[in-house]
């Protein structure tokens, strides 16, 4: 039971973060109609990003030292006596680290902002009103520009990037058994939840979001109510952008960098599609199942077996619902 | 072609020597080849991009040697991405388009598997790599594929020996879902059990952005007194082992060859602490900065002292590059045996020079003279990483198994 | 120059290759791989062999893809389940069928296993088209290829390690050199696309083009979704199936790791490089996809001299000029290099007349 408990929470704190690689799958389709399969690429750049910032602009000579590691006099005071990794250690280890965290942060979000906007720009937009097929593969075709590119920029891989919370180990006993979770991963779980219901608010609620909505609803009709549907288009890709920039400085900090981050876009793919491409909703909660469902197999079954997860759930729910759990049936006029 | 006057006489009088020498019914080849396969991208990039210069460096001191019988050799890498298929493209490219390639060196477990049935007749050729993987080393099956130390299965042997010698009675097998990572787990199993020891987890991971959360809680359930981490380069493994340590779990962890790289470990202390303490593996050369090393090394130190000014190989050779300049050692000193006993250097030909090393003076890459033993030398030593010197040290004497 | 269709009889009409420059373009195209085979160098024939099992492979997803519509990222599975399904008959049979023939019983039934499996994986395309299909199709990709390396099947397919592949012996004659392999593989290859050719000259060819034109339209001329699709399926598995047995044949051990997504994914790009839904778009595809990589490299080969420095940004370029191949035609040519083919000898038949 004990064991049980210690893999679903696992599984609901994986899951958060699909759902945020997830949203920005969403937000982009809601807008454009455009799935895109090189999502997982765009986060890879936001953890290359993530990584340039954090760790490689503070190592350079030109660098203030307190932007490599922050030592005011109080916090030496306290470090004196501390055993080396004692919960107190790693907070004040987070804390040396928080002005780099925020700058990888900060520049993180912009270049990955950038970057959503040129392919915007450069491949999405001739392609409008395009078959699906064109369009998927165009964004086929970005994965492997992207790859290729990140391996040209950040020639060999890179290792530790400072995580986002102090990775403080929390355990504490249930059911007989004791429960370990790492602090970094519960706060990361924390980000990913505030941010995917901040945008499902800000779709709801704001006029930017509204018109998103509209665009979705009738790209014509949302034309003739004078919204500006190209501003949209790129809204919906900074927005996608931006919190995939999140989503890979999560998973930098959690499974370290490299190429192979990319991959997570095509399991993240399957949630969605079995959540259904439109539902905010049904994607959440696709995520949270493909979560547990990963961490229950790979506790019962082993690693390999936890990697098709993904693929055999989205497989059995569109034979089952052929537009996910939530998705909005297609209605085709002939 | 304008040839001066004393390159003339030169050319004639080398001719000359080569008509009065004993007849070669083959034309000697201009220069011999080395085809050489690298990760220089994916995953290990980081280790073949230092393996990289060391080909280079290598070529320059056999050649300075006078290369193989008087004839210098070229070596030609290619980037595989270390994906098989591509290390084997390269190699049937380099096939066809290198008339005089004599040996190659290939970069993964993966690939010297692929390769090997197509290793037959004209097709073969004396073949080192990176891998231990103790499938390689079948003398019967395939006679050109060499191993530049113990296997991994022999390497798991000493470790598991090692834990039974400290008392412990736990162990946990983490390693990549690779050919790399499953090499020796079930020889390893079989071992445990034959020691007494109860293998009490055994968990694959991905080879790079494994989900180290799930498998730290794995381990820590597991209560495992001992780990061996199996198939990683660069990655995975120090964050496992900083997992564990912030966990505060009391697990002792252990590697194998691919994980004993000083400079990953120093990389690692200063990111997150002194978090590798107390790490143990087998490695089976001298360091680079062992302060007892012999000849090879120190050609090896003033030749990149020079030629690898500002790069990380100007005071260092990492153990990926020691291992692939003494696999290659291997090959020519084979090659240059069948030259020596005016013998065409066919695969055939090379292989059994290969099998005939025995009591061989390495030059200092071992601290004993080695033998081929089954197309594997099967000597090697136990280090230990100690956060303080941020060096691993020698915990064991030389053996041999 | 042709002025118009001046045929006389109906089979005159129903030619395949209904004027003479096709003819000599067939006959010549027949010649030069009997030229490839008699006087390619080892460097010619090895990615000979690879264009035309590539050339097979990519005829079937042309099918589905190109011919029905359907979307497909799932095709390396196809030939994977070929190659390996080749390689366990021919253990199994091994003791059972005489040398000679058992390559001639192998090649079929790799071709059948994969059409069956072809089957089972178009199931979801009756359910969803499009995007569905082509994240359905991926994920039976990714289910194949754990279903071949997972430890359960270790003792027929060698999981994770490969296993070794057996030399072809047609009637007592064994192919064991490349120059022969490619034989095999080059005959095969026309008549696969001769094959797929005719094909589309039948009922069940023109249904698929109906289907893919529109398909409640195709459905209400009285076409079976049902049963169309899934032979669509079937058929473009078979072609996967016989490609991957030729790839099991040319290579003398086969890893789960060579059929990935990537294979996938290039098998697609080939036939939008190429030309969706013509039956040169393969061919004019794989030339492509196969030669841009390899000039590359044979580029920097020249320019980097064996140095390491230039090999390492070789791979990304040849990466990224993978996904500029795709992302280029779909922009700027999305009917392929047979568009461009037909335009240059539609100007060439009217010249000097009207270009263009």
């Amino acid at each position: 039971m004990g064991q049980l408990l210690q893999f679903t929470i696992n599984g609901l704190m994986a899951g958060a973060i699909y759902a945020l690689i997830a949203v920005g799958i969403v937000s982009v389709f809601k807008a454009t109609r455009v799935v895109n399969f090189a999502h997982g690429y765009l986060i890879m750049f936001g953890a290359y990003f993530y990584f340039t910032f954090a760790v490689l602009v503070p190592q350079a000579a030109w660098a203030p030292d307190w932007l490599a590691s922050w030592q005011p006099g109080w916090m030496m005071d306290m470090r004196e006596g501390l055993p080396m990794f004692s919960p107190l250690a790693a907070v004040l280890d987070w804390l040396a680290n928080v002005p780099r965290i925020l700058l990888g942060l900060a520049g993180a979000l912009l270049c990955n902002a950038a970057l959503g906007l040129v392919i915007e720009r450069t491949l999405m937009r001739p392609l409008m009103g395009q078959s699906v097929f064109a369009m998927i593969m165009l964004t086929v075709g970005l994965i492997s520009i992207l790859s290729g590119s990140a391996q040209l920029i950040w020639t060999s891989d890179a290792e530790f990037v400072p995580s986002l919370a102090p990775n403080t180990p929390i355990r504490f006993a249930l059911f007989g058994q004791t429960i370990f979770l790492f602090g970094a991963d519960l706060a990361n779980m924390v980000i990913a939840l505030l941010i995917f219901a901040g945008i499902v608010l800000m779709v709801r609620y704001t006029k930017s979001g509204i018109a998103i909505r509209a665009t979705a609803e009738d790209q014509s009709t949302a034309y003739s109510m004078g919204i500006s549907v190209p501003k949209v288009f790129s809204r919906a890709w900074v927005l996608a952008s931006t919190t995939g920039a999140v989503a890979g400085a999560i998973l930098a900090t959690r499974n370290g960098i490299s190429p192979a981050l990319g991959l997570f876009g095509f399991s993240v793919l399957a949630i969605v599609l079995m959540g259904g491409l439109d539902s905010y909703l049904g994607v959440f909660l696709a995520a949270m199942i493909v979560g547990v469902l990963e961490a229950l197999t790979q506790w019962q079954l082993g690693g390999e077996w936890a990697g098709i997860v993904p693929y055999v759930a989205v497989l059995v729910v569109i034979l089952i619902r052929p537009h996910g759990l939530f998705g909005a049936k297609e209605i085709e006029r002939i | 072609m304008h040839l001066k006057r004393r390159q003339f006489l030169a050319t004639t009088a080398a001719a000359t020597a080569g008509l009065a020498a004993p007849v070669t019914l083959r034309a000697q080849a201009r220069e011999y080849v080395i085809g050489a396969s690298l990760p220089l991208t994916g995953p290990f990039a980081t280790a073949g991009q230092m393996v990289a210069p060391a080909l280079r460096m290598f070529e320059a001191l056999v050649n300075e040697d006078g290369g193989i019988g008087g004839v210098p050799i070229r070596i030609t890498a290619e980037d595989s991405g270390y994906i098989p298929a591509n290390a084997l493209a390269n190699y049937q490219r380099a096939l066809a388009t290198e008339p005089d390639m004599v040996m190659y060196f290939g970069d993964s477990t993966g690939f010297m598997k692929l390769v090997a049935p197509e290793l037959r007749g004209a097709n073969a050729r004396l073949m080192g790599s990176t891998s231990f993987a103790s499938e390689l080393a079948d003398p019967a099956g395939n006679p050109y594929q060499y191993l530049p130390g113990p296997s991994y299965e022999d390497q798991f042997d000493i470790l598991l020996q090692q834990v039974k010698d400290e008392g412990g009675s736990t162990v946990a097998f983490i390693f990549s879902n690779t050919e790399f990572g499953r090499d020796p787990i079930a020889h390893g199993r079989a071992k445990a059990e034959e020691l007494g020891l109860q293998v009490v987890l055994e968990e694959s991971t991905r080879e790079q952005g494994a989900d180290i959360p799930t498998h730290v809680t794995r381990l820590a359930q597991s209560g495992a007194e001992y780990c061996i981490l199996q198939g990683y380069v660069t990655g995975v493994w120090p964050q496992l082992i900083g997992g564990a340590r912030q966990f505060g779990l009391p697990t002792r962890f252990m590697g194998t060859f691919w994980g004993m790289e000083n400079a990953i470990a120093d990389r690692v202390t200063a990111e997150a602490g002194p978090i590798l303490d107390g790490y143990a593996g087998v490695m089976p050369y001298r360091y680079f900065y062992d302060p007892e090393r012999g000849p090879a090394y120190e050609r090896f130190a003033a030749f990149q002292k020079t030629a690898f000014v500002g790069t990380p190989l100007e005071n260092y050779l990492p153990t990926w590059g020691i291992q692939a300049l003494f696999s290659l050692t291997i090959g020519v000193e084979a090659l240059r045996r069948v030259a020596d006993k005016g013998l065409e250097l066919t695969a055939d030909n090379a292989a059994e020079a290969l099998s005939d090393l025995r009591d061989w003076d390495t030059g200092g890459f071992f601290g004993v003279p080695v033998s081929m033993v089954n197309n594997k030398i099967g000597t090697g030593r136990v280090y230990r990483y100690s956060a303080e010197t941020q060096l691993f040290g020698p915990s064991s004497d030389w053996f041999t198994v | 120059m042709i002025t118009g269709n001046l045929k006389t009889s109906y089979g005159a009409d129903e030619q395949v290759l209904d004027n003479r420059w096709k003819r000599l373009f067939l006959f010549s195209a027949v010649l030069g791989l009997g030229g490839i085979a008699g006087f390619g160098n080892d460097y010619i024939i090895l990615i000979a062999c690879q264009m035309g099992i590539m050339v097979i492979a990519v005829t079937g997803v042309n099918v589905v893809i190109g011919y029905t519509g359907l979307m497909s990222l799932g095709h390396a599975g196809f030939v994977a389940i070929g190659a390996y399904a080749t390689v366990i008959f021919h253990n199994a049979a091994g003791g059972i069928i005489p040398d000679g023939v058992l390559t001639l019983v192998a090649i079929p039934f790799a071709v059948a296993v994969a059409a069956l499996a072809g089957i089972v994986v178009g199931l979801p395309s009756l359910r969803v088209k499009g995007l569905y299909l082509a994240v359905a199709t991926l994920s039976a990709n990714f289910i194949i290829l754990f279903l071949i390396e997972e430890s359960f099947s270790a003792p027929w397919t060698g999981g994770m390690n490969g296993i070794n592949t057996p030399t072809p012996n047609l009637l007592g004659w064994a192919l064991d050199t490349r120059r022969e392999q490619f034989i095999l593989i080059a005959a095969l290859a026309v008549l696969a696309l001769l094959g797929a050719q005719n094909l589309f000259r039948t009922r069940v060819g023109r249904a698929f083009i109906a289907i893919r034109d529109r398909d409640y339209s195709a459905e209400i001329l009285g076409i079976s979704l049902y049963r169309t699709k899934l032979t669509s399926f079937a058929i473009s598995a078979a072609y996967c199936g016989l490609a991957g047995a030729l790839f099991a044949y040319f290579y003398a051990r086969i890893l789960p790791e060579q059929f990935e997504l990537q294979l996938s994914l290039m098998l697609v790009a080939a036939i939008i490089v190429g030309g969706m839904g013509r039956m040169m778009g393969p061919v004019f595809g794989v030339i492509i996809i196969v030669m841009v990589p390899e000039a590359i490299k044979v580029s920097f080969g020249a320019l980097a001299g064996g140095g390491a420095e230039l090999a390492m940004i070789r791979a990304p370029l040849q990466e990224i000029a993978f996904g500029a191949l795709i992302v280029g035609f779909l922009l700027f040519e999305p009917f392929g290099i047979t568009q461009i083919m037909d335009r240059a000898l539609r100007a060439l038949n009217r010249w000097p007349f009207a270009r263009g």
